[in-house]
């Protein structure tokens, strides 16, 4: 049952709304300081080659052109040039070799914007070019150029993968996850479903573009930049710089879409080396195209086999996963290992063998992205749930209904067990979509998943209460128009019992807020939240502290109220509790830390659910989709805020259709041939499905603050297997490799005549 | 970024033919500049001049005599599809437009300048190519008409002389009872395949022969040989498939994006099939 709340549980209006609208929110892109110069990058031209060459003469003399900047005047400064929170392998700029067509080779630093963009294009670089791989499983070959013959040092503290074991050829992390006996379940297997899958290499469209600002103020290293993990920034540069994490400070204002391509150390390197070497203040603001040559999503090749009883319970399942992650490390360690835990789903399943690789190729680095492994490992583990139960005679909901795992239930060993009642969200599902459908010409594909989301969950949080009883908000972690401003601020005005007006939040400032880990894998709500929750309980304490000492009032008749306290009768608010103790003037400061203990003691700190659905028809002869309906449901625990919920699961639904029909980075000879959103496809408002709805499924099981549990990725991660499932449901035949282009929906049209052709023959 | 150049403003005809003249090849001729700024910014278009024409009164107009419409050159696809002379008296036209692109596109983009720029993957050819409409080009020898198809000679190229700008485009209006219509296929920025066709049905037969042309599957637009099919009934599928047939052999499909060559020629047969159903269904 729902407790009564005054703030928490309504759509309260994003504190954020109206400056975002009218253009008055500032975010990285739009701040300057008085005499910045501006940096424009040079980019490599080829996708794997030694550096023979760079002359700089030119550039130089070039008008406005304060210096130009090499890897190895980094390496002649004694400054760390390589970043990267999990393996120092990436250059700030290019290190006598480039690994991908666009990385960055030299940085012009310039009085104008132009004037750096046009003696970018007078550095003249030579180079004598090596054999490129860009392919995952041509990289994997023995005879594949390798394009680390000395790995980076492990920086990383996470652990998430098998370490530096097997890391041999290009192979840069595998993980294993598996249990029971899978030869022998495969045995004697009514039904095994065996298949190759592919999910595309996507690029996760923000509307702002990677950029920063940098400047050294006495000593100290100052960085605006549109950055999700500002802390993870900070100890990337500390480490570059060679200086204390408290000399080192990073802000991100509003940032203009993250969706995890933010996570981590994009441009700030590049910056903070160009205003370290110049003394200036220096912007970096690069395009969408160049936005498009940092940071993409992994690409997955799934070979899967999935055993069943004639009854449809799951025996085994066997995924053995490769993915294209590109010329550097980054994240993939933490991505490689979400994929493998996240492709088989929340079942029971007596055997399991997970093996991914990720493997370097000659290709732009990747990275976190909404959903994070999830929409990779669910276009082989959810479909096959579907082409078991085509060829089982079952219905797919039955057979998932049978196999799921129950509330409280583990199915990863030693992990926290399901805090999710996914048997009945898969039914709301169901019969919201009209399960399973009469439509002629239309067809439903629906799935689940559950992610081990929320990332270590080290957060702290910290409240001020003001002498008017007012409060402000320190959080590190950042809004990204996921509205966390908002739904803190909400949690602050429940647990103090003020006013939602007189929160105001600070946030996302190493220099000014408390230590988070991350602003990424759907935590704010739920870890940041306790955090808060935390703070705000020691500053009601420290006001029980001050009232005991300012009014002399024994400790135990002193109660908590709405905005301060009780005794003898009389209220008192923070304000006057407050300025009693002091005299004149104060505040209160309170204090909130999580850590791996207590609620979040078993990883992960929660699961983040996907329940969606949709509907569509196929134009039989163009074979393009068209989507009627979607559906989710939004299994969050409880909903501090509703409408923000529903803005995610609305938000990760499109992105995940986007992959789903029409998005995918495409190499030919090692270029991109689509590094533009012109030809790259993101959505567009005419793509909105017919109707959306958009559930909410509140049981209070969440490991966050009121029962809460994150949101923002989960309502994707089932759309592109939903998607060829419905397309598999009314084809015939079940699309195996995402996107389904009108081309390859056509293609599969033809390939099902052929196959209806031979049986009537 | 874009790199620096110099704009000219000219409020002639005379002053522009005279700018293109002084500047050659530095100079591009800038109207809405959709095509051109995109082509700037990516680099792969550098012109250190600009010859902005917005500010020549007579091309933005729009005019209509009994049996063709002029359509100046700096008119955009925006004021084509909202203008009230074009909606009553070529309705197919005023639906293309509106359906060019985006709106931040038709707002800015002109007619003219889609034809100029050559790009092959363009609504409007088609169409204009089946009407018979004519490029209307003034230069310093004076002006001069082309017929669309002989305007457009390629991927990015044109008939257009180095002292020449588009002054306007006619479009003679076809008979009453002959019917227009276009269909597309788009998954990208610009149409994959585009079908245009005109033609009388009576009775459920081609009075005459339909005029089908297809456009953005090719480097340039193409008129499918339709002759045979004078006096055909509309309504047969047999007659639709085999014009199809036809429209198939006409185009050599260029490979991209939006598809390979098969898939093209094979969305070409499913277009011409369906905008020539519109016709038949038009007429009834």
């Amino acid at each position: 049952m729902k407790q009564a709340h005054r703030v928490v549980g309504t759509p309260a209006r994003r504190a954020d709304g109206v400056a975002k609208v009218t253009g008055a929110a500032r975010y990285a892109v739009d701040l300057s300081v008085p005499g910045m110069a501006y940096a424009a990058v040079v980019r490599s031209t080829r996708a794997h080659a030694k550096i023979t060459g760079i002359d700089r003469t030119a550039a130089a003399a070039s008008p406005g052109v304060i210096r130009v900047l090499i890897g190895d005047d980094l390496l002649a400064a004694g400054l760390t040039p390589y970043y990267g929170h999990v393996v120092l392998d990436h250059p700030v700029l290019a290190i006598e070799r480039v690994r991908f067509h666009g990385e960055p080779v030299a940085v012009v630093v310039a009085e104008t914007k132009r004037e750096a963009a046009e003696a970018a294009e007078l550095v003249d670089v030579s180079y004598e070019d090596l054999p490129a791989v860009i392919d995952a499983d041509e990289a994997l070959k023995p005879d594949a150029p390798v394009l680390h013959e000395r790995r980076g040092e492990r920086v990383g503290d996470e652990g998430m993968d098998e370490g530096e074991k097997g890391l041999v050829g290009n192979v840069c992390a595998i993980a294993r996850v598996g249990w029971g006996n899978i030869d022998e379940a495969l045995a004697r297997a009514h039904l095994v479903v065996e298949g190759e899958y592919r999910y595309p290499m996507l690029y996760g469209y923000a509307m702002e573009p990677y950029n920063a600002l940098a400047f050294f103020d006495q000593g100290d290293l100052v960085v605006f930049s549109t950055a999700q993990h500002v802390y993870m920034v900070r100890r990337d540069l500390a480490r570059m710089f060679h200086l204390p994490l408290a000399r080192v400070r990073v802000s991100a204002p509003y940032v203009g879409g993250g969706y995890g391509t933010k996570s981590y150390t994009k441009v700030e390197g590049m910056t903070a080396a160009a205003a370290f070497f110049t003394g200036r203040a220096v912007k970096l603001d690069l395009s969408v195209e160049e936005a498009m040559l940092t940071t993409r999503s992994a690409s997955a090749h799934i070979r899967a086999r999935s055993a069943f009883t004639k009854d449809g319970m799951l025996l085994a399942r066997d995924f053995q996963i490769v993915m294209n992650n590109g010329a550097y490390t980054d994240n993939t360690p933490l991505v490689n290992s979400k994929t493998a835990n996240r492709c088989f789903g929340p079942y029971r399943i007596p055997a399991l063998r997970v093996i991914a690789r990720s493997v370097f190729t000659n290709t732009v680095p990747s990275s976190s992205l909404r959903g994070f492994g999830a929409p990779q490992g669910n276009i082989a583990g959810e479909l096959q749930m579907d082409e078991a139960a085509a060829k089982l005679g079952l219905d797919p909901v039955e057979l998932r209904l049978r196999n799921l795992v129950g509330p409280g239930e583990e199915f990863m060993p030693g992990k926290r067990p399901l805090d999710a009642d996914l048997k009945d969200d898969l039914r709301c599902l169901a019969s919201a979509l009209e399960w399973p459908g009469t439509r002629i010409g239309r067809s439903i594909g629906l799935g689940v998943s559950a992610s081990d989301a929320g990332a270590y969950p080290t957060s702290t949080a910290a409240v001020r209460i003001h002498s008017d009883t007012s409060v402000t908000l320190f959080t590190g972690s950042t809004e990204l128009g996921q509205g966390s401003r908002t739904v803190l601020a909400q949690i602050v005005a429940e647990e103090l019992g003020v006013p939602l007006e007189s929160v105001g939040v600070v946030n996302g400032d190493t220099g000014v807020v408390t230590y988070e880990r991350t602003t990424g894998a759907s935590r704010t709500t739920t870890i940041t939240g306790r955090a808060v929750q935390e703070a705000c309980r020691d500053a009601r304490r420290r006001v029980r502290e001050l009232a005991v000492q300012a009014f002399d009032l024994p400790t135990s008749e002193i109660e908590d109220t709405a905005g301060g306290i009780r005794a003898r009768g009389r209220g008192f608010s923070y304000g006057e509790v407050i300025e009693k103790w002091f005299g004149a003037g104060g505040e209160v400061l309170g204090h909130g830390a999580v850590r791996r203990a207590e609620g979040f003691a078993k990883m992960p700190p929660f699961y983040e659910i996907g329940c969606t659905g949709l509907e569509l028809s196929v134009d039989r002869e163009t074979g393009q989709v068209h989507v009627t309906k979607l559906t989710t449901v939004g299994d969050v625990g409880f909903a501090i805020n509703p409408a923000l919920v529903h803005g995610q699961d609305a938000g990760a639904a499109m992105m995940g259709l986007g992959a789903a029909l029409h998005e995918e980075l495409i190499y030919e000879g090692g270029q991109l041939v689509n590094p533009n959103v012109v030809d790259y496809r993101v959505p567009r408002f005419s793509d909105i499905p017919d109707e959306m709805v958009h559930l909410l499924a509140e049981r209070l099981d969440g490991s966050g603050p009121f029962g809460a549990k994150g949101a923002g990725e989960g309502a994707g991660n089932t759309v592109g297997s939903a998607t060829a499932s419905a397309i598999g449901r009314l084809l015939g035949i079940f699309p195996r490799e995402l996107p389904a282009t009108p081309e390859r929906v056509w293609r599969l049209i033809r390939e099902a005549e052929r196959v209806r052709t031979r049986k009537t023959e | 970024m874009l790199r620096r150049f110099d704009v000219h403003r000219v409020t002639s005809i005379a002053e522009a033919v005279d700018a293109r003249q002084r500047f050659g090849e530095d100079a591009a001729i800038y109207a809405g500049g959709t095509e051109l700024l995109l082509a700037m910014k990516m680099g792969v278009a550098r012109w250190p001049h600009l010859i902005d024409v917005k500010a020549i009164p007579a091309l933005g107009r729009i005019t209509a005599t009994n049996d063709a419409l002029r359509i100046g050159a700096t008119a955009t696809h925006w004021d084509i599809e909202r203008n009230a002379l074009v909606g009553g008296a070529l309705p197919a036209l005023a639906r293309l437009e509106a359906n060019v692109a985006n709106v931040r596109v038709r707002a800015a983009g002109t007619l003219a300048g889609n034809l100029a720029f050559g790009e092959p993957h363009a609504d409007p050819p088609s169409m204009l190519i089946a009407l018979g409409a004519r490029v209307v080009l003034e230069g310093k020898s004076g002006t001069r008409s082309v017929a669309v198809h002989e305007f457009i000679t390629g991927m990015y190229q044109t008939a257009l002389a180095g002292d020449e700008i588009i002054v306007a485009i006619d479009i003679p209006l076809p008979a009453k009872d002959v019917r227009v219509a276009y269909v597309k296929f788009q998954i990208l920025e610009r149409p994959s395949v585009g079908v245009a066709a005109l033609g009388t049905v009576r009775d459920g037969r081609f009075v005459g022969a339909p005029t089908v042309v297809v456009g953005a599957v090719d480097e340039v637009a193409r008129a499918v040989p339709t002759a045979q099919f004078a006096g055909a009934d509309a309504r047969d599928a047999r007659t639709l498939d085999a014009i199809a047939e036809a429209a198939r052999a006409a185009v050599e499909p260029t490979a991209d994006l939006a598809g390979s060559v098969e898939f093209k020629r094979h969305l070409v047969g499913v277009f011409t099939q369906r905008v020539c159903a519109t016709l038949a269904a038009q007429a009834s």
